[in-house]
């Protein structure tokens, strides 16, 4: 049995929030030199993170926006020392925390190349002898000698990507690389990402996306405000983190079914920020016939009403997303779909009406958003789990209906033998 | 400890190094792992001199006008239209050999107090010992500067002055400005990220010591009773050292030469201390 390759115990880090207490001199002595440290300011950006990684393995590591995880790589690269814990790491480091970190704009590729490499860790000579290898990565042949600054911003990422990857380190630190790039070189990338595991070492990197971390990661971490909530397997990693993201689970074990329909979300929190002036200030799960209800039937009707209160949204959308207990995207009704509607303002109510339920489930989550349609869509407000509501299959398939784990859509078919 | 070995044959009998992160933060001098990055100290170097000379004969070329601009103001107002004294050499030459160990001064001060500022993009992305920073920055000043002392011997050459073996101690003589300039840019580079006031400060320093050395003027003018404390000014003996080397002027060597020179020594030693002390914060300060 070999030692791990890296073994992080009881590892945490606090900032100390400069803002309160009197005068700013008196704040940046404080930072400084850690004198009248009060406990009201300090902040813990991450806490008491334990993790054991054996050579060879890939973990993701997943959280939202301001969970830690980049405060977690940025410690163990070693740009910034931790308060408490420690973190051995048994091997050569090679780190990506940021992609083209190091690049100056006026040196070639090549050169640039030549002198990420070496911030990088790599000694000179490696990085000549490989020097063919990340260019033909990269795809920039016939750019190699043209400062980089004359790159677009898709050659810059591919370049920078490369030299990361070529990197003979034992630990490679990967912050969200895998958002760069079109989709062939995301291929390249895992398929790289993939052969660097293989050749046994550790790999650790940081992702928004929880499919990447499934496809490509053998353990999982799941990070949420600074807390390790979550260890395990890739999968079920993903699995808790989307319920994490989507605040699935949040209601508790109560009967749907006996909560009431209609559901203030003005204070609720933001999808993926916060809402200073929320938009959507409710929801109401009807019947066709206008009861309030959360309970469903497939192939019945079923109307979405969602209160909003804005100034002037000139060309609104709202979306509907279904969601399963895992945070599977089931269904997305945009309102864009049928026609454009008119332009809200003051307080009012919109509507979603689906003719006929196709899906069924103990339990569907419901998402919220609306936003401008400018060039793009442009979201100006959501809410995760704005209600849920039970649909069920009842006889909609008949009376012999389908045994657990069939999916969640339910179709009709006609059979014969023809 | 025991140390692992991978199973693959290309890292067949390679021992693991072994990197420990944890809070507490030593109080070495952190020359070891200058060392051991030494070549990533080389690229750096490279860096910041291929992308100062990439505009190549523009760049060379400001930066030998520049100090010879302000040759010619100090040489109207204070050789021509004051007349200060300047002890029987031609006054552009006795101003220049002032100048330039102080122009180095300053420029490493400026550029090794500024270092973890500048540098915040990557040192806030990458791990490398920081103290490369200054480091590199120092010595790409010293090169610069280095193309302004030739412009020195030219014009000395020009005015009948033939510098006699005494110059090739004039690179000794240039580590006295950069030591000192790097002691006050290493105790305050960490601060520096936060306290960006500090700047100011440095300025208002810089300027007082441009006067309070003799380059415009000549030591002579100086009351004696001040002498011994005038000459503590590590930059006053860089200048009677370049005097002495590439003009022939008389040098004297009293002690507080050997005071200055402990002073320059205890400033750089402690300033390595508190910069590999601070600079880990600085990351977060910033």
């Amino acid at each position: 049995m070999s030692q791990p390759s890296v073994s992080v115990t009881g590892l945490g880090k606090s900032y100390r929030l400069p803002h309160r207490g009197a005068g700013q001199f008196r704040a940046h002595l404080k930072e400084f030199f850690g004198l009248m440290v009060d406990e009201n300011d300090v902040f813990w950006a991450l806490r008491e993170i334990d993790l054991e990684l054996a050579p060879g393995d890939i973990i993701g590591i997943l959280g939202k926006n301001g969970s830690g995880k980049s405060t977690f790589l940025k410690l163990l690269s070693g740009v910034t020392a931790p308060t408490t814990g420690r973190a051995v790491l048994r091997g050569r480091i090679g780190s990506l925390l940021e992609v083209g970190a190091g690049f100056h704009p006026d040196l070639t590729g090549r050169e640039n190349i030549l002198m990420n490499g070496s911030l990088l860790g790599m000694a000179q000579q490696e990085i000549r002898s490989r020097l063919d290898e990340i260019i033909d990565f990269a795809g920039i042949e016939p750019f190699i000698d043209v400062p980089v600054k004359r790159y677009s911003s898709g050659m810059y990422v591919r370049l920078a990507y490369a030299v990361a990857s070529h990197l003979d380190t034992d630990i490679l630190i990967l912050d969200e690389v895998l958002a760069v790039g079109d989709a062939e070189f995301r291929m390249k990338s895992l398929d790289n990402m993939e052969r660097i595991a293989r050749g046994g070492r550790t790999i650790l990197f940081v992702s928004h996306s929880p499919q990447s971390v499934t496809n490509l990661c053998s353990t999982g971490m799941v990070l949420s405000a600074g807390r390790q909530v979550f260890l395990g397997s890739a999968r079920e990693a993903s699995t808790h983190y989307m319920q994490l993201v989507h605040r699935i689970g949040e209601t508790g074990s109560t009967d749907i079914a006996q909560m009431p329909a209609l559901v203030d979300i003005r204070e609720r929190e933001g999808f993926d920020r916060a809402r200073p002036e929320p938009v959507l200030t409710s929801i109401e799960t009807l019947r066709m016939d206008g009861t309030s209800t959360r309970q469903f039937r497939t192939g019945e009707g079923m109307r979405i009403r969602i209160g909003y209160r804005t100034t002037l949204m000139p060309a609104p959308y709202f979306t509907v997303f279904f969601l399963d207990t895992n945070g599977n995207r089931v269904m997305t009704l945009y309102s864009t779909h049928s026609s454009h509607l008119a332009s809200i303002r003051d307080r009012g109510f919109v509507e979603c009406v689906i003719p006929e339920l196709r899906i069924y489930g103990e339990e569907f989550s419901i998402m919220v958003e609306c936003g401008l349609i400018s060039r793009q869509l442009e979201s100006v407000d959501c809410v995760p789990n704005a209600t849920n509501v039970r649909i069920e299959l009842d006889d909609y398939l008949g009376a012999a209906g389908l045994v657990s784990n069939q999916g969640v859509v339910a179709q009709r078919s006609a059979w014969a033998i023809v | 400890m025991s140390e692992i070995v991978l199973p693959t044959d290309a890292n067949a009998d390679r021992h693991l190094q072994e990197t420990i992160v944890e809070s507490t933060h030593g109080w070495g001098l952190g020359l070891v792992q200058v060392w051991q990055y030494r070549e990533l100290l080389r690229v750096l170097l490279w860096r910041g001199l291929a992308v100062r000379y990439r505009q190549m004969a523009l760049g060379v070329l400001w930066m030998i006008l520049e100090p010879l601009a302000q040759i010619g103001i100090m040489f109207v107002i204070f050789g021509l239209v004051l007349r200060l004294p300047s002890e029987g050499f031609p006054y552009p030459l006795f101003v220049f050999s002032g100048l330039v160990p102080f122009l180095l001064f300053r420029k490493a001060l400026d550029s090794s107090a500024d270092c973890l500022r500048e540098n915040m993009g990557l040192i806030s992305k990458v791990y490398f010992p920081r103290l490369l920073l200054p480091i590199s920055a120092v010595v790409r000043d010293a090169v610069d500067v280095t193309v302004n002392l030739l412009v020195l011997i030219l014009l000395s050459l020009t005015y009948g002055y033939i510098p006699g073996p005494a110059v090739l101690l004039l690179p000794f003589v240039m580590l006295i400005p950069i030591l000192a300039a790097m002691g006050i840019g290493l105790w305050t580079a960490s601060l520096l990220v936060r306290l960006r006031d500090l700047r100011h400060l440095i300025g208002i320093g810089v300027q007082i010591l441009m006067y309070g050395s003799p380059i415009i003027y000549s030591p002579a003018q100086v009351p004696a009773a001040l002498m011994p404390y005038y000459q503590l000014n590590p930059i006053y003996w860089s200048i009677a050292f370049f005097r002495w080397a590439l003009l022939g002027r008389e040098l004297i060597i009293t002690p507080q030469f050997y005071i200055s020179l402990a002073l320059v020594i205890a400033l750089s030693i402690s300033g390595l201390f508190i910069f590999n002390r601070f600079e880990r914060m600085s990351v977060d300060v910033q």
